[in-house]
């Protein structure tokens, strides 16, 4: 280490008997080429954590890999589409079929969101004037968002539970429900999976609006004010316009999100749910891990994939938008 | 006119009470039940009755020992807070060559970023354990349940946000102070350390902060990844869940005084830097 030493202080002298400008250049354009060692660290962790076992998993998806392969899993029998066409038949014994979870997720991140969206505009306005106590109505309103989603999912589990939970003992007693309707099993819950859902996310939107009413010039609500407009024309002529690309774009993650949500029914209803509550994640759980059918299940988790692109699409195309505009 | 004005503020200012009464109760039901479930013996939680014979304060000590819920707490704190703090460090890196630089590849790179964000997690379980598995028989060193394996792969998960997150904030930094630092004669790891972050520190709270709560919040990769010492405490809690379905008696009571109390050190971190976080958001959002 030592040795290579001597050459480089003299090459070190030699620069410095040079003009300055050729100093500084030299400094200047090692400066602007970008120090691609910087990004290396994240190129290497996502193509060894999320890129390979992603070819690996497209790859799974044409062949038949079962219990029976997995252990010689680079020889299992390729099959070719086989899987992808299996995905839209009849499901197996254990749950529904692929076609009919997607129809019960993509209602899932619809309704939920739909649902998610007013409240959370609503909620945002509430707090966005300055009042007394507002700071902990501001903290109360993260309290949903922030609390574990294995831990909402356990709560509205048990308040859902068929006879004693709170939600039956409460539509008994004011007679709108018989205190067995029960919420976690058949149709239903589907409606339970939503109310759970709508309780922890909506702070989501709330805080996207909240953070894009800050933008918002008060110049525009007081020359509204001067104008005679109420409140609630100003709220549709300048605050939902004004809002338009930061709802855009929570209500974009926010479907993206619905459509992922793996955790909440997993818990909630345990494996195997009932298929009104199948989404799509939970029924790729089921078949690569107590059917062990790992290449249906590959091939089931690339169509979420590709549904998923539709909404990413938009995304990345307002994203662009907005560079353009900046 | 004046009048009309001032009944209209009342009018407003009692709308806003309503609506905020609302949204508190919406919230708070659910809590308050968690709560009094916790305080209510296991016995009685079956049987529907909405409010104890006596207050069962016995559920905070027994579940402890029920399940391993304080290993689980040390481990969720151990993986999720080494997980966000790498994978804040990490993102740093690449969201400042991202920032600060025009070079080929740059636009590929952010927008496989967002398309790695639509990867459904589940797809993923079943390769990264073969390949861990791969690795670990190619090296000869033991790989599943270790803390390093689910570290890396936490925050190998968060960083695709935490870089756009970053990278959104550094766009917001102006540039000049950095080629100050350059022409100081101060290397690139020192801008960084000197100028960048001090700069940067709001937006890496934040950035955090979410890394934080991916790695908290996870029971799918923890239930595969993690081996019984490193179990984290979404682990734990299923255990009781579990116990119920294979015929067993859930125990509520304990159940909800283990969710509280593991709910409790993430809300805290959350409300601590929720200035942080809206301003964050809005930063990062609007700007996108």
């Amino acid at each position: 280490m030592s040795s290579p030493q001597v050459p480089l202080d003299t090459v070190g002298t030699a620069y410095t008997t040079a003009p300055p400008g050729a100093v500084r250049r030299k400094r200047m354009s090692s400066w602007q080429r970008p120090p691609y060692w910087m990004m290396l660290p994240s190129v290497a962790l996502l193509l060894i954590i999320v890129v390979a076992p992603f070819a690996v998993s497209v790859y799974a998806s044409l062949t038949k890999l079962n219990q029976y392969t997995i252990a010689h899993w680079t020889s299992a029998p390729f099959v070719g589409l086989e899987n992808y066409a299996d995905a839209f038949r009849q499901g197996n014994a254990l749950g529904a079929s692929a076609l009919q979870s997607v129809w019960v997720s993509v209602s899932f991140s619809v309704v939920t969101t739909i649902l998610i969206t007013p409240i959370g505009i609503i909620a945002a306005l509430l707090v966005n004037k300055p009042f007394r106590g507002r700071r902990w109505v501001r903290t109360l309103f993260l309290v949903p968002y922030v609390m574990p989603v294995f831990v909402n999912a356990i709560v509205w589990r048990m308040l859902f539970m068929n006879g004693w939970g709170l939600i039956d003992q409460v539509l008994a007693t004011l007679h709108l429900a018989s205190k067995d309707t029960f919420w976690l099993i058949g149709p239903r819950s589907f409606w339970a999976m939503v109310v759970a859902d709508v309780w922890s996310s909506w702070p989501f939107v709330y805080l996207m609006v909240l953070a894009g009413l800050q933008g918002i010039s008060s110049d525009l609500y007081e020359s509204a004010n001067m104008d005679g407009a109420s409140p609630v024309r100003g709220f549709f002529s300048i605050t939902l316009p004004m809002l338009r690309p930061v709802l855009g774009l929570a209500l974009l993650l926010s479907t993206l999100n619905h459509f992922n949500n793996f955790t909440l029914p997993f818990i909630m209803f345990g494996t195997p749910p009932s298929p009104q509550a199948d989404v799509l994640p939970l029924n790729v759980y089921i078949t690569s891990f107590q059917t062990f059918n790992f290449g249906l299940g590959a091939a089931m988790s690339l169509m979420t994939l590709i549904l998923m692109m539709i909404p990413a699409v938009f995304y990345i195309r307002m994203l662009r938008l907005g560079e353009a505009t900046s | 006119m004046i009048r009309s004005i001032s009944a209209q503020h009342r009018f407003w200012n009692g709308m806003r009470a309503v609506g905020i009464a609302l949204i508190a109760l919406f919230i708070v039901i659910p809590l308050a039940y968690i709560v009094l479930i916790s305080l209510t013996p296991d016995t009685q939680v079956g049987g529907g009755s909405l409010w104890p014979s006596h207050w069962a304060f016995e559920n905070y000590a027994k579940m402890w020992s029920t399940v391993h819920l304080a290993q689980g707490i040390r481990n969720s704190v151990i993986i999720s807070g080494l997980a966000g703090l790498l994978a804040t460090l990490v993102a740093l890196g690449s969201a400042y060559v991202l920032a600060r630089f025009q070079f080929r590849g740059r636009k590929t790179f952010m927008l496989s970023l967002i398309t790695i964000q639509t990867i459904p997690s589940v797809m993923l379980l079943l390769p990264l354990f073969v390949i861990i598995v791969v690795i670990q028989d190619a090296i000869s060193i033991h790989l599943v349940g270790r803390y390093f394996t689910i570290i890396l792969t936490y925050m190998t998960f968060a960083l695709p946000f935490a870089c756009w997150l970053l990278y959104s904030y550094m766009s917001g930094i102006p540039v000049d102070l950095e080629e100050a630092g350059s022409v100081d004669g101060c290397t690139r790891l020192q801008v960084v350390r000197y100028v960048v972050i001090p700069l940067l520190l709001p937006g890496m709270v934040v950035t955090f902060v979410f890394s934080f709560l991916l790695a908290w919040g996870d029971v799918l990769f923890a239930s595969v990844l993690t081996s019984a010492e490193t179990h984290t405490v979404a682990v734990s809690l299923q255990t009781y869940v579990s116990s119920g379905e294979s015929g067993g008696d859930v125990y509520w009571g304990q159940l909800m005084a283990a969710s509280l109390t593991s709910g409790l050190p993430i809300m805290v971190i959350f409300l601590i830097f929720q200035k942080y976080i809206i301003g964050g958001l809005a930063n990062g959002a609007v700007k996108g």
